[in-house]
């Protein structure tokens, strides 16, 4: 019911309109790279999902984690703009209730990103390396890996987008946040557990035991960023 | 019957004290006038009602409900508006009621119902942001008034209004505890309107309550005192004014 009331408050905002046309825009990229450079990567001896992600995945996790911050942020504007949120706290539910609620569009959201970027490495793995077998498990055990690296981020970028009353300030935080994390070095497995970091990191490209250790980290993470989420709203509700 | 009643409630920020140990008596099914200069605290006590902020002592009760273990029990019966209207601009007044209609659980009748009471029926398909002020505030107001609940808390319900507009929605308001029972806690800085609409009425300043009781107590309290006694206009005036001259004195 929650989750079907978030979605309802998103009307003319374009939230759908960012993510879908963001999907497109990230599913280019691979589709893109190999129609200009495809003997350079034709050439090269690994499984085609893996070239193709080493190639392209860094570009489109950037775009990914953007359209997760700028999008908590339009989840949280339309409480503030006009101060609905005040009426809200007037209604009998609880505001942790919207924030989950919120947090649920916006996976939801990122599935369908990921779903239409899954599409495209697909495409691009089938037309140009021919079709091969266990592509789909390959495909789906790296997206599936992704949107599980992805869970802290998006819950931190909608806790931030909830404290702060002023878009401009939690999407400025956001953006600086993801620069941050584009500059921290893969090699370093502490640095790179920062959660905006996560989403930049590939499942095949990880060997076994490290891809556990961050499928760990994602979902310990994802654990910390909601306790913390709910300390905040306690918080700030026992300060007003 | 008290449908809402405080025990010394009192509200400070840092030292400085917006509702200072106050304790009210609202009779069920009337319409009680909550009135006070800029600054009394009137909007900070309908904040208590509704746990937009948090006591720092005393307590209250509506219908029954202790706060803060019965908060969400009140909330479900009470309809309330606090200062400015709050929507969202990027729905129309319709959809802004349906979201509220949903999560109070309301039949689906109640959205119209609360567009026709507060006469924004034919304008229910524009975006709240492009509504005109008076239309804003209309929509606040319906967003009280929606599915009739038991007790409406409002905060100068009338503002900004035009003077059809005020009419309208005094008559509503003094419609309200005959037609459904509703008990309403209004407040207003037009003394003249709260006249014609108010049975009890509340004095509130400097976050003290000066009196509380009916329009006719006050004509003979006030004349006790030496107040006048002409409209309420007059007597509030003198009556704040004698109390801030006593404050003054005493410090
Ligand atoms: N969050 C806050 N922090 C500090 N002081 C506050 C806060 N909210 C209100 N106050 C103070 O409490 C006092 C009472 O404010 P309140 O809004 O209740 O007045 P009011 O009676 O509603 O006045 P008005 O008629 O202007 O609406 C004011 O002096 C105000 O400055
Ligand atoms: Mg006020």
């Amino acid at each position: 019911m929650i989750v079907s009331l978030e979605c309802k408050k998103l009307k003319r905002t374009g939230f759908k309109a960012a993510f879908f046309g963001g999907g497109i825009l990230a599913a280019a990229v691979p589709a893109l790279n190999m129609a200009f450079r495809s003997e350079a990567y034709l050439s090269m001896d690994a499984p085609p999902v893996k070239i193709l992600l080493n190639a392209n995945w860094q570009m489109m996790a950037m775009l990914n984690v953007l359209l997760i911050v700028a999008g908590a942020c339009i989840l949280y504007h339309i409480e503030y703009a006009d101060h609905a949120i005040r009426k809200m706290r007037t209604l009998p539910f609880s505001e942790s209730a919207v924030f989950f609620g919120k947090t649920a569009v916006l996976v939801s959201a990122c599935i369908l990103l990921l779903a239409i970027e899954a599409a495209s490495i697909f495409g691009c793995s089938v037309h140009w390396f021919g079709p091969a077998a266990g592509l789909y498990r390959e495909i789906l055990k790296n997206f599936g890996f992704f949107l599980l690296l992805m869970l802290p981020a998006i819950l931190l970028s909608l806790a931030a987008a909830s404290v702060c009353r002023n878009m401009w300030t939690a999407l400025g935080t956001g953006v600086v946040c993801v620069f941050a994390a584009t500059m921290i070095p893969a090699q370093n497995f502490a640095l790179s557990l920062f959660p905006f970091a996560l989403p930049f990191r590939t499942f095949s490209d990880l060997s076994g035991s490290a891809a556990r250790n961050y499928a760990i980290a994602g979902a310990a993470e994802t654990v910390g960023a909601a306790a913390l989420a709910i300390l905040i709203l306690k918080i700030r509700r026992s300060f007003e | 019957m008290n449908i809402i009643e405080t025990q010394n409630l009192t509200k400070t920020y840092g030292d400085f004290t917006a509702v200072s140990g106050i304790s009210l008596h609202v009779p069920k099914g009337t319409v009680y006038g909550f009135l006070g200069p800029n600054g009394a605290g009137k909007s900070t006590t309908m904040k208590l009602f509704l746990g937009l902020t948090q006591p720092t002592g005393g307590s209250f009760v509506i219908d029954g409900k202790r706060f803060p273990g019965g908060r969400v029990q009140i909330l479900k019966e009470v309809g309330s508006f606090i200062e400015a209207p709050a929507f969202y601009g990027n729905l129309t007044g319709e959809e802004n009621l349906e979201i509220i209609r949903r999560i109070l659980g309301l039949p689906r009748s109640s959205v119209a119902d609360a567009l026709e009471l507060t006469g924004l029926t034919q304008h229910r398909r524009k975006l709240a942001k492009k509504y005109s002020i008076g239309m804003k505030q209309r929509l606040g107001l319906a967003g009280a008034l929606i599915g009739r609940p038991p007790v409406l808390i409002l905060d100068e319900p009338t503002n900004g209004l035009d003077p059809v507009g005020i009419h309208e929605i005094r008559s509503l308001i003094r419609s309200l505890p005959q037609q459904f029972g509703c008990t309403v806690f209004v407040s207003s800085h037009l003394l003249s309107e709260m006249e014609l609409m108010a049975d009890n009425i509340g004095i509130l300043n400097h976050g003290r309550l000066l009196f509380e009781g009916t329009l006719d107590d006050l004509k003979s309290s006030a004349a006790a005192q030496g107040c006048p006694t002409g409209s309420l206009e007059d007597t509030f005036l003198a009556m704040i004014d004698a109390d801030n001259r006593q404050r003054g004195g005493a410090r």
